[in-house]
């Protein structure tokens, strides 16, 4: 058949259900408008010529129960009408189409008529229930689910079959409540609303319990059903008294050695309980967990539900019933269901230590009571120590979640009880710890645990150790003090002669190293064992460094370590997880690394993943691990599975997950999903983003080869001009290495992006490792700008004393012109004199001759001359003489005057009176 | 954990009155001035004395919105005493009373008693409801009334106790049929003579036999 054909029909029936409905507001329908369904129903089954026999049957049985007169013939067709769609999904089909109103009729109208009412719910019953038709195709429309459709659908219908639980007989009650299974199981939110809208729905049914066996039974499944997810309906419930129901039903089946009753009374039980606190209230504070402990004491696999009592609820609330729980000694009983039972079955054993861990898990008395008690009568043994033996020496994986489950509850949030465990990590002698695990009662915790870390070693199997370091990861969590405490372990090498003995941790590394060894020769077919020992080891690993800069250290102690992480974040054949987890331990080697020491310091952690990896290509495994579906997960806080009658059968069939495992499928693994618990998750998480920031962190301030202080730019006083420019060549000349390295780192983190860019990956990541990068670019230009400033300062620097020099040598060159000038005169003088000289050599040389001449013109000069001079001295003479007498005349006259001639002739003598004389002579 | 009488109680009334404040301070003593909203019916339950017997009450209080009235109905029936609560400076919240006994009225069994209380009646310089139209509202309907304030606990333990004490009354005077427990009162083993049920607590059964 086809889909479209489906949908038509569909159509049809919805068509004709309303038509129905409302002819049936209007009391049954007549013969006529039944038969006018046939043409609809004909069309729908026409390719069908054995469903329209049945569409017609049906319609001619539905007429005779709606119009016969005879109460016998009546009663007649409904039997038929019962036991043909008993047998036939097409009478099923045909009923659906056309029956409802006319039984819905009988059922309301006939009251009386018992028999009539009998068969209508049984013909009621039949309609609902599957046929199984062998041949039946996928995409076949089930008859019986479409009508439990089309009944539940007017919640008068509901209400009409709830009215009909009152009533006396039996088989009334019996058919109503199956049809109310039917239509709960099929549709069970309409019903559940439509019962609650019903005044008194519930109590009718909650009245049921009180019924006769076969009643009570069948009442105990629908309230199962009624109740499931259903908060308000489970309180109604309770209100109704349900706890004290329950507990007399499960009383009366004889408790835990009853039967499917009882299991029946337990799961509806756990459905009350379960996420509901204000019913766990009533349970506590009226009747107490008394009879609980009573059907525990008794063994059985029944016990399971109470786990759910420490389910999630409110949280004080939570606390108050585990405090409750454990002063009714609910820890012995659980503890004796666990560990001390082993032949109990393992689905139970599990539940039970689950439970346990439920218990204490923030409970700091319960935590307490679990630490210090012990168990055994004659030989006794600490309580913890038994459930680690569980979990080193189980072949269960399921039992190993669930004793694994009870340390992860104890150990968190609770130093004390860390720090008690990791006290009895003492290494004991190579010997010794290899002694048989089995028989040593007395064994201390710490020594039973570091023999199983060491033990599996020899016979080259590592699921023990896994165990162990499972347990151990548990310890170290979150506390300090016990991962400096086991840093401190050492162990002695298996043979003395190999050598040194090796910290706890590089053992630890060294089976994670053979744990992929082993799974790579394996290949991965087989790879079930070791699945999940990379990931349980890795996740010690994660703890133990977490915080801890000491971890890290004594991580990075072993060059090859690092190396090995490299390998195995990059190595594609690996698990998108452990490549994640590798990559988060990387991390933790950069943000709590604290070394300085080159070669293990952050920045060449940091270093070694940007080359061999790159960065964009290194958080993008983290980014792969977050979108597994086992984070994905863990990250919705999830609800446990309750633990029904089928999910306890299936609980023996994960053993055997392991073989149908697929590592990439949907299905995860138990031991995985234990190992990514939500705290995990959440760690790292939080450890993903610190990595992210800090390697930003690193790569943006990028440990400088050259100390700037700028007044070492400085001349020095006292420093030559020389030494100062050649402090400052070797400064620039390292700034520019060290520009010249950034380019480099720039150049990778580029092309990183690059790549990044053009594969397929998840945006954040790109714009987080763009973010990176353009921080690093921005700190580099701003270094870049820096140094070119330093180095612009120091041309002009440069220049300036260029400048000098030049001036200087232009003086230079001006004194030296100089001197060649003064040089030049000198030699021209020199020439001169040299000329001179010969010259006067010449004249000595020619010098006899002419000085005659010379001394003769002297002598006849000078004669000549003296001859002159006497003339003119006469001359003079005479002329003194005229002169005198003159005077004398003058004189006398001016005597004569009366004239004072000395006084008056006083200032004459000298040479210059004698020209006035002579004037005054003139007049 | 013994008892010689369990008692179920409903408070029920418009939202926001403090039906849930007023459990809260009778079963915790304390009060919470910001509450959330009641989703559906929360519990509640203490032990209290009268008469020198022990008597367990299990509380009920239901949501007031409308939205969850349905819900709610359901409650009324098992219920021997009901809290029906109005805010006494929400003058609505009195209008609406007469919808709610009608309500109890039709959903409930006949003989359940009803306790009026006027909540919040420290806040009385906001007061929109005198105490006498209180009063004479639960004379007409034949209820018992009290003011009360969640908040300074004035009155509550009393609205609790005294109708306990009109049921336990009514259970001296032969009005209800202790056997039955759709009228909410169950007979436990703490006070009362009887066959024993044995050592694991009362059952229905045990109860029943009681009667």
């Amino acid at each position: 058949m086809h889909i479209n054909e489906i949908r038509h029909r569909r159509n049809g029936l919805h068509c004709l259900d309303y038509t129905v409905v409302s002819l049936y507001g209007e009391g049954i329908g007549s013969m006529d408008l039944v038969s006018g369904y046939k043409g609809v129903v004909g069309l729908v089954f026409g390719n069908e010529s054995s469903g329209s026999n049945e569409d017609s049957y049906v319609e001619r049985l539905l007429d005779r129960i709606s119009n016969g007169k005879l109460a016998e013939d009546r009663r007649n067709a409904m039997v038929e009408l019962q036991s043909i769609v008993a047998e036939s999904r097409a009478a099923q089909l045909a009923f659906g189409a056309m029956g409802f109103p006319v039984l819905m009729g009988v059922l309301k109208e006939e009251r009386d008529d018992v028999e009539m009412v009998r068969g209508a719910l049984e013909t009621l019953v039949s309609a609902l229930t599957p046929i199984d038709q062998g041949k039946s195709q996928k995409n076949e429309v089930e008859p019986a689910l479409m009508n439990t459709d089309l009944l539940s659908r007017e919640a008068d219908n509901i209400s009409l079959l709830l009215s009909l639980l009152a009533e006396d007989d039996f088989y009334v009650r019996y058919y109503t409540l199956q049809i109310l299974t039917a239509l709960l199981t099929n549709s069970p939110n309409r019903l559940q609303e439509a019962i609650l809208t019903i005044p008194r729905g519930i109590t009718r049914l909650m009245d049921m319990l009180m019924d006769r066996e076969v009643i009570r039974n069948e009442a105990l499944l629908l309230l199962t059903y009624l109740t499931r997810e259903a908060e308000e309906i489970q309180k109604i419930v309770v209100f109704e008294g349900a706890f004290e129901k329950i507990f007399s039903i499960i009383k009366e089946e004889g408790g835990s050695d009853g039967g499917v009753v009882v299991q029946d009374c337990l799961e509806l039980l756990n459905n009350l309980l379960r996420n509901n606190a204000s019913n766990q209230i009533l349970l506590r504070e009226t009747m107490g967990f008394d009879p609980l402990l009573l059907i525990l004491k008794l063994r059985g696999v029944t016990y399971s539900f109470t786990q759910q009592k420490a389910d999630p609820g409110k949280e004080a609330n939570r606390l108050t019933n585990k405090t409750t729980l454990v002063q009714k000694k609910m820890l012995d009983h659980l503890l004796m269901l666990g560990v001390e039972s082993q032949w109990a079955p393992v689905a139970v054993r599990c539940s039970a230590l689950r439970c346990i861990g439920d218990l204490i898990c923030g409970h700091p008395r319960n935590l307490e009571a679990l630490g210090s008690k012990i168990l055994g009568e004659g030989l006794q043994e600490a309580a913890l120590n038994s459930i680690l033996r569980i979990i080193l020496r189980t072949s269960s994986t399921q039992e190993f979640v669930a004793a694994d489950y009870v340390f992860k509850s104890f150990c968190e949030k609770n130093a004390d009880g860390q720090a008690m465990l990791a006290s009895t990590l003492i290494p004991q002698p190579y010997s010794m710890t290899h002694a048989p695990l089995e028989e040593d009662v007395n064994m201390s915790f710490g020594r039973m645990l570091l023999q199983g870390l060491t033990l599996s070693e020899s016979d080259g199997d590592i699921e023990t150790c896994c165990s162990a370091a499972s347990v151990l990861s548990h310890i170290l969590k979150d506390n300090i003090q016990c991962k400096e405490r086991v840093l401190r372990i050492e162990l002695e090498a298996p043979m003395p002669s190999l050598g040194a003995p090796e910290p706890l941790m590089h053992r630890m590394v060294k089976y994670l190293a053979l744990a992929s060894s082993m799974k790579n020769r394996d290949g991965k077919s087989n790879a079930s064992g070791n699945l999940y020992a990379q990931p349980i080891i890795l996740k010690l690993l994660v703890t133990w460094l977490a915080d801890c800069p000491n971890a890290v250290n004594c991580f990075l102690d072993s060059r090859p370590h690092l190396t090995y992480l490299i390998e195995l974040v990059a190595n594609e054949s690996e698990s998108v997880c452990t490549r994640g987890l590798a990559a988060v331990i990387l991390g933790e080697c950069v943000i709590y690394n604290t070394s300085p020491e080159a070669g293990k310091d952050a920045f060449s952690v940091v270093d070694m993943i940007s080359q061999k990896i790159g960065l964009a290509s290194y958080f993008l495994k983290f980014d792969e691990m977050q979108k597994t579906y086992l984070f994905a997960s863990a990250s919705a806080a999830q609800p446990r599975k309750s633990l029904t009658r089928s999910t306890a059968a299936s609980m023996a069939d994960i053993e055997n997950v392991d073989e149908n495992y697929l590592p990439d499928g949907k299905n995860d693994h138990p031991i995985l999903s234990s190992i990514f618990d939500s705290l995990f998750v959440t760690l790292v998480k939080s450890l993903e983003a610190d990595i992210r920031e800090k390697i930003v962190d690193v790569y943006s301030h990028p440990k400088s080869k050259v100390a700037v202080v700028p007044a070492e730019l400085e001349q020095k006083s006292g420093e030559s001009e020389a030494e100062y420019i050649k402090r400052l060549k070797a400064f620039v000349e390292k700034q520019c290495t060290e520009i010249q390295d950034l380019l480099g780192r720039n150049a990778i983190l580029a092309e990183d992006l690059a790549k990044s860019g053009g594969g397929s990956n998840s945006h954040s990541e790109q714009r987080v490792g763009g973010a990176a990068d353009r921080v690093q670019v921005e700190t580099l230009r701003r270094d870049l700008k820096e140094t070119t400033q330093r180095l612009e300062l120091l041309m002009a620097e440069k220049a300036k004393v260029e400048s000098d020099a030049s001036m200087y040598q232009n003086l230079a060159s001006k004194i030296e012109s100089d001197l060649k000038s003064l040089s030049d005169a000198y030699n021209s003088l020199e020439q001169a004199n040299f000329h001179l000289e010969n010259e006067v050599k010449a004249l000595r040389d020619g010098g006899p001759s002419t000085f005659p001449d010379v001394k003769a013109i002297k002598a006849e000069a000078r004669e000549e001359a003296q001859k002159e001079s006497e003339a003119e001295l006469n001359d003079l003479l005479v002329c003194l003489g005229q002169e005198q007498s003159k005077v004398e005349k003058l004189s006398a006259r001016l005597l004569e005057l009366g004239e004072d001639v000395d006084k008056l002739l006083e200032g004459i003598g000298d040479d210059v009176g004698l020209p006035e004389d002579s004037e005054e002579e003139d007049e | 954990m013994s008892y010689a009488y369990l008692f179920k109680y409903i408070i029920i009334g418009d939202t926001g009155v403090g039906k849930s404040c007023l459990l809260l301070q009778f079963t915790d003593k304390r009060f919470q001035p910001v509450h959330d909203l009641t989703i559906g019916v929360e519990f509640g339950a203490r032990m209290i004395t009268i008469d020198n017997k022990p008597i367990k009450l299990q509380i009920w209080d239901t949501a007031g919105q409308e939205s969850f009235r349905s819900i709610t109905r359901s409650y009324y029936r098992g219920a021997a005493g009901a809290l029906l609560v109005y805010d006494i400076t929400r003058r609505e919240t009195f209008n609406h009373l007469a919808s709610w006994l009608e309500d109890a009225r039709q959903h409930a069994n006949a003989n359940m008693s009803i306790m009026l209380i006027g909540n919040k009646c420290d806040l009385a310089h906001r007061r929109a409801v005198s105490t006498e139209e209180g009063e004479q509202f639960a004379k007409e309907h034949g209820l018992i009334f009290m003011e009360a304030s969640a908040k300074t606990a004035q009155n509550v333990e009393e609205a609790f106790i005294k109708t306990a004490a009109t049921i336990y009354k009514k259970i001296q005077d032969g009005v209800f049929d202790v056997s039955n427990e759709s009228y909410g009162i169950k007979v436990g083993y703490g006070g009362i003579p009887g066959p024993s049920g044995g050592r694991d607590g009362s059952s229905s059964q045990a109860g029943g036999c009681c009667g």
